[in-house]
């Protein structure tokens, strides 16, 4: 079975587990698992969710879709989606000037541990107080305009605009492979 | 397109390091409701941008804000600089304080002095201030009236009035967490001064030690390393570095509750590359879900 893992991260009310959901050919599992080393001695019940989803398109190929873990603090679970994945899409709410800084650090964290094809998902363009792309860019620190990725305008709650964003996403991965 | 929003969702030195980095030229409105402002009317204050950088500041639209400073002063009065206004040709395309300077009638150390008294002491206090709401304006008329004719980045208003600032709770929150580190975002050339604290711990940017271990490593306070690291953050020369504790990776078990899952989450394996055929099907599977 070949497998692609894309990571679906981003801030909070972004639209994470909606974007799984929307392409997801199964119900859109949220974890909820116990650690089982050390840690489980110190804590009882160290909690850790993160949300995965599945297409199934061949009998031997299936894109796997995994949600980073809502928690703000980054921990090994992060470490251990993220390490894995072949790409990423990093999902920020636009109206949600609030979370920018997030976002940012998202960024960072990731740029920190893995070198892998990534683009912005833009969600929620059309609510009131919704930045613009370009100031949406500049607040999470993409000044140059020759170094930013791909940013695109995405929908979490309809299929067709999820679908749009994965294909883009595939394709970047698919130069990133061609080089 | 205007740019609007709150001091709770995006504080001012972050908004003026956007406006700085965006090189952006307008007007920024900044609005506190009667209750925030402590009186019975809003009280609102406007500064003036020119590619990222402040040109003046005043809570008036009037441009009579600069006149009544100097008046105050006593360095010169409201009808001599009326006067001076009206017949001076200079005035028509000269910042006021240049105008008055050209015509012997200020110094460069006052005008120095008018530059910090209008826009880097009340910048500092807004610093602290809580339920501002903001408005930037994109306009490249800029009042002449309310101008020194000096001006200043904003990442540098932004360096020197944290540096002045005492109290800090409006930006609490907005502090790096004392288990990250710090990285350079530039290169060796500093672009800006930083004083013998800043330096102290620029000297551990390199992604490798936590805040809490500079302040060990220097005997101050974790918010106080907290503050400056912030101060390094805001105006753009380093990032905060996110360190994830060494623990050992858990293994994943069974989950806890079986009835909330449809199947079981396979965890992920060791990244494999995909080939292009496998990539070329995925494109064409999802346009026809794009469709």
């Amino acid at each position: 079975m070949e497998i692609m893992r894309l990571i679906v991260t981003g801030t909070v009310g972004a639209g994470k587990s909606t974007f799984i959901r929307s392409v997801s050919e199964i119900e859109v599992v949220d974890t909820d698992t116990r650690a089982t080393d050390e840690t489980a001695l110190l804590k009882q019940k160290t909690t850790v969710a993160f949300d995965f989803g599945r297409l199934q398109f061949g009998p031997d190929m299936a894109l796997h879709l995994y949600g980073t873990p809502g928690q703000s603090r980054f921990d090994f679970m992060w470490d251990i989606l993220i390490c894995k994945g072949h790409a990423y899409i990093l999902l920020i709410a636009a109206h949600r000037p609030r979370e920018f800084r997030q976002a940012r650090k998202i960024l960072n964290f990731m740029k920190e541990r893995v070198q892998i094809p990534m683009i912005i998902g833009l969600t929620h363009t059309d609510c009131p107080g919704a930045w613009s792309e370009e100031d949406v860019y500049l607040s999470i620190g993409y000044i140059d305009k020759e170094q930013r990725p791909p940013m695109i305008k995405v929908n979490p709650t309809q299929r067709e605009s999820v679908a749009e964003a994965v294909i883009t996403l595939v394709q970047r991965l698919m130069e990133s492979c061609a080089v | 397109m205007s740019i609007t929003g709150n001091f709770a969702d995006f504080s001012l030195p972050e908004l003026l390091q956007f406006l700085d980095q965006g090189k952006k030229t307008g007007l920024l409105q900044i609005e506190f409701s009667p209750e925030a402002a402590g009186n019975s009317t809003k009280h609102t204050h406007y500064i003036w941008l020119h590619q990222g950088r402040l040109m003046a500041a005043a809570d008036r639209l009037d441009q009579q804000g600069l006149t009544l400073m100097i008046a105050q002063r006593g360095w010169i009065s409201e009808r001599v600089i009326s006067r001076i206004t009206q017949i001076s040709s200079c005035f028509v395309n000269t910042p006021l304080g240049l105008c008055l300077k050209s015509q012997g009638l200020l110094q460069p150390e006052q005008l120095k002095l008018l530059f910090h008294s209008q826009v880097l002491r009340p910048i500092c206090a807004l610093f602290q201030a809580q339920d501002g709401l903001f408005k930037f304006e994109p306009t490249l008329a800029l009042p002449l009236g309310e101008m020194t004719g000096l001006s200043m980045c904003a990442s540098e208003v932004i360096l020197i009035s944290l540096r002045a600032l005492r109290d800090w709770r409006t930006l609490e929150e907005k502090l790096p967490d004392p288990t990250s580190g710090l990285s350079s975002l530039i290169g060796k050339q500093l672009p800006m001064q930083l004083n013998a604290q800043e330096w102290q711990v620029w000297e551990f940017v390199n992604g490798q030690v936590s805040l809490e271990q500079i302040a060990n490593q220097l005997g101050i306070s974790v918010k106080t390393i907290q503050q400056i690291a912030f101060r390094l953050i805001v105006i753009g020369l380093a990032e905060e570095h996110f360190m994830v504790a060494n623990l050992p990776t858990p293994m994943m078990e069974e989950p806890i509750s079986e009835s909330t899952f449809t199947g079981s989450v396979p965890e992920p394996t060791q990244r494999s590359n995909v080939s292009q055929s496998f990539l070329k099907n995925l494109v064409g599977f999802l346009r026809t879900k794009a469709a």
